[in-house]
């Protein structure tokens, strides 16, 4: 018998009790999208946490720290850097410095901020992926990248008393420089503990980094090439080391080779991503926990559509046995009624998955409106629900099979039909 | 055509610790040539239909040999037995077996979807089928549209679709009027002679038994060659 035409028996067959079938799919329907919804939560808490935490750090970075040896602790060397960088799956080292003492940024003798100065490698920082909104990475000693929010902090001073000045209204605001720093000349000072300025020199701002990722942070870097790092750092009067070096790799399944390979080399490393190996195993176990709850749900619809099954086939059993009578082909018999049991579980996840997708949309939109009404505040941004394909794909491939597996003895019980005793019970 | 030889057959009755069996067939022999119409006669239990049952695979035989078409059929599983019988048989019942939620058309189609034939080619044969057998006009017609005598010419028109070795007829006449019956023995009468289609029938009736070749009659479980109160060939 050709699989069309078994299909087109099935579909007959399911026709004939629209109401008995439409009441098994909408049970296995309302299972099938509890066990998505449920689940969903898992996988909504579970994203809004991971991208909360790599928000901080890319969770492609490795922090990079020295080395303990007898209970010494030993700072990232030159040496330790190529090694890092020879390390498989790293696709760049940036080694920064940072000045510790008292720096400034003035421009046009007009405009001053204190700022944060980074001694790096541009080189690895455009391979680390470094981002800019505007402009490009420097090409020769005196240009520098200066960060996101420095047009913000630069204000304007007096000349003479060097004290900033402010708006004349009540409010006493400092005025910011406020506009586009891209290839404007700054000079960058630094001074040493006595706050003697011992460092002077005037840059050309060719690069400004990207706004950070979080929106709290005001970026106020100004990041210097290492031509000149050595000097810069006995001028400030610090020891020649790395104070934060990190290591790049170009997707996220790699940081954990990276970091478990460093870690062997005797590195003291960092990354989010190990953070979160814990709080991955949680949510696994957690999604876990709940598509097994949900799963029950769908074995309670398997009930409807095992008596469903069992009943058609009771109602069938004269036809099933004129028809093997005629030489049907028991197995096909047995095809056509797991068929009809799948086409219950499908349609009924079908249905699901659509109401589910429903109630996920809903909840990410309703659930934050009545926390920000009643918790007072604002800006809640967190997905509670989220269905990846992956999770449609488990909830179909339960209830499909659940839906089988429960048309199985009705099947079977099909296939045995007696064709005498079949055709003895009258039509 | 068919060859039985020495077959036996008991009815296991009763439920645990009261078993019992009746002893239906006792070595019953057999042999039916290919174009022949063979009618079985019998007392009412004397067990025609049991023989029947074996003939079509619905039952097994407790000892004997049943050869068809040259190929011995005795031990035969049970999916061997269905591609057999959809292979080589047409079946006539005695209260027709028309599957009540098809269409005339669809319940004469219906042997030919169970072989797979394609729906073009399938279709076209039941036309033509139903066409010759007078029933064009009530195709659409479900089972319980449809008078007796109709229901019979489809469950005929059924058994001749897949152009088979042997049909098998329980009683085809059995709850029809004289005419129509007339209708159906000369139907039969045709087909036999057109197509050179084997029959084996199993009638109460003196009108089927004389259209028959041969008329073979059961009585205490043994078969009594060519012998019989019915014994008056064409
Ligand atoms: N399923 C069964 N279980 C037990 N005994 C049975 C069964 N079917 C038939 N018998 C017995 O087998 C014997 C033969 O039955 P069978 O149906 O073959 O008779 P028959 O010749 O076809 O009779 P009829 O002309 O009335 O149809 C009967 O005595 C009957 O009681
Ligand atoms: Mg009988």
């Amino acid at each position: 018998m050709k699989l069309v035409d078994q299909l087109g028996f099935v579909k007959r067959n399911m026709k004939k009790n629209k109401l008995r079938i439409f009441m098994t799919v909408l049970a296995t329907t309302m299972g099938c999208s509890f066990l998505i919804v449920l689940a969903s939560i898992g996988f909504g808490l579970q994203n809004s946490l991971m991208e909360e935490a790599s928000s901080h750090q890319p969770l492609t970075q490795i922090t990079v720290n020295g080395k303990m040896i007898d209970e010494t602790y030993h700072e990232v060397t030159e040496e330790d850097l190529a090694t890092i960088g020879a390390t498989e799956n790293v696709s760049a080292v940036v080694p920064q410095s940072r000045i510790y003492s008292h720096s400034e940024v003035t421009l046009e003798d007009e405009f001053r901020a204190s700022v944060e100065g980074i001694i790096t490698n541009f080189e690895a920082e455009k391979n680390s992926n470094f981002r800019l909104s505007e402009g490009e990475f420097p090409e020769n000693e005196n240009e520098i990248i200066v960060g996101y929010h420095l047009h913000e902090v630069l204000n304007k001073f007096d000349r003479t008393t060097l004290e900033y000045i402010t708006t004349g209204d009540s409010n006493e605001e400092l005025v910011s420089y406020d506009s586009n720093l891209l290839g404007k000349i700054v000079t960058f000072s630094f001074m040493d503990d006595s706050s003697e300025t011992v460092f002077t020199d005037e840059y050309k701002i060719v690069g400004i980094a990207d706004e950070p990722a979080r929106d709290w942070v005001q970026d106020r870097s100004v990041y210097i090439g290492d031509e000149r790092r050595e000097d810069l750092l006995s001028l400030a009067g610090q020891e020649d080391f790395y104070n934060n070096v990190t290591a790049h790799v170009a997707s996220v399944d790699q940081t954990e080779g990276v970091t478990n390979a460093l870690k062997e080399e005797g590195f003291m490393v960092y990354s989010i991503s190990e953070e979160l190996r814990g709080i991955n195993v949680f949510f696994t176990a957690f999604k876990a926990g709940l598509i097994f709850v949900g799963t029950i749900a769908v074995l309670i619809a398997s009930i409807g559509i095992f008596n469903t099954m069992t009943m058609a086939v009771t109602e069938r059993t004269h036809e099933i046995g004129i028809m093997k009578a005629l030489g049907a082909n028991p197995s096909v018999i047995k095809r056509m009624f797991l068929f009809e049991s799948a086409s219950i579980g499908l349609l009924g996840s079908l249905f699901g998955v659509a109401i589910a997708y429903g109630v996920s949309i809903a909840a990410n939109f309703f659930i934050p409106l009545i926390l920000e009404a009643t918790t007072n505040s604002e800006g809640i941004d967190i997905t509670f629900s989220y269905i990846p394909l992956q999770l449609v794909l488990i909830a179909t491939g339960i209830s499909v099979t659940v839906a089988c597996i429960s048309g199985f003895r009705p099947a079977a019980k099909a296939t045995n039909v007696n064709v005498l005793s079949a055709l003895r019970r009258e039509a | 055509m068919i060859n039985v030889e020495h077959l036996h057959y008991s009815y296991k009755i009763g439920k645990k610790g009261k078993k019992s069996t009746v002893p239906v067939l006792k070595d019953v022999n057999l042999e039916v040539g290919k174009g022949e119409i063979v009618s079985i006669v019998g007392r009412s239990g004397s067990g025609k239909s049991t023989l029947l049952n074996l003939l079509s695979g619905y039952i097994t035989a407790d000892s004997g040999k049943i050869t068809i078409n040259d190929r011995d059929v005795t031990n035969l599983s049970e999916k061997e037995w269905a591609k057999f019988r959809l292979e080589h048989f047409g079946f006539i019942f005695q209260n027709y077996e028309l599957i009540p939620s098809l269409t005339a058309f669809e319940n004469v189609e219906l042997p030919l979807t169970l072989k797979g034939v394609p729906r073009k080619q399938r279709e076209e044969r039941t036309q033509i089928l139903l066409e010759s057998i007078g029933l064009s006009a009530h195709e659409d017609h479900y089972p319980n549209e449809l008078s007796g005598g109709q229901q019979q010419r489809v469950s005929i028109a059924r058994a001749l679709i897949t152009e088979p070795d042997i049909i098998f007829a329980d009683e085809p006449t059995g709850s029809l009027d004289s005419e129509t019956e007339e209708d159906v023995l000369k139907l039969i009468k045709d087909l036999n002679k057109n197509r050179n289609i084997t029959f084996l029938m199993i009638t109460h009736d003196q009108e089927v038994a004389a259209i028959a070749d041969r008329t073979l009659k059961i009585h205490d479980g043994k078969m009594n060659q060519e012998r019989g109160v019915y014994f008056e060939a064409r």
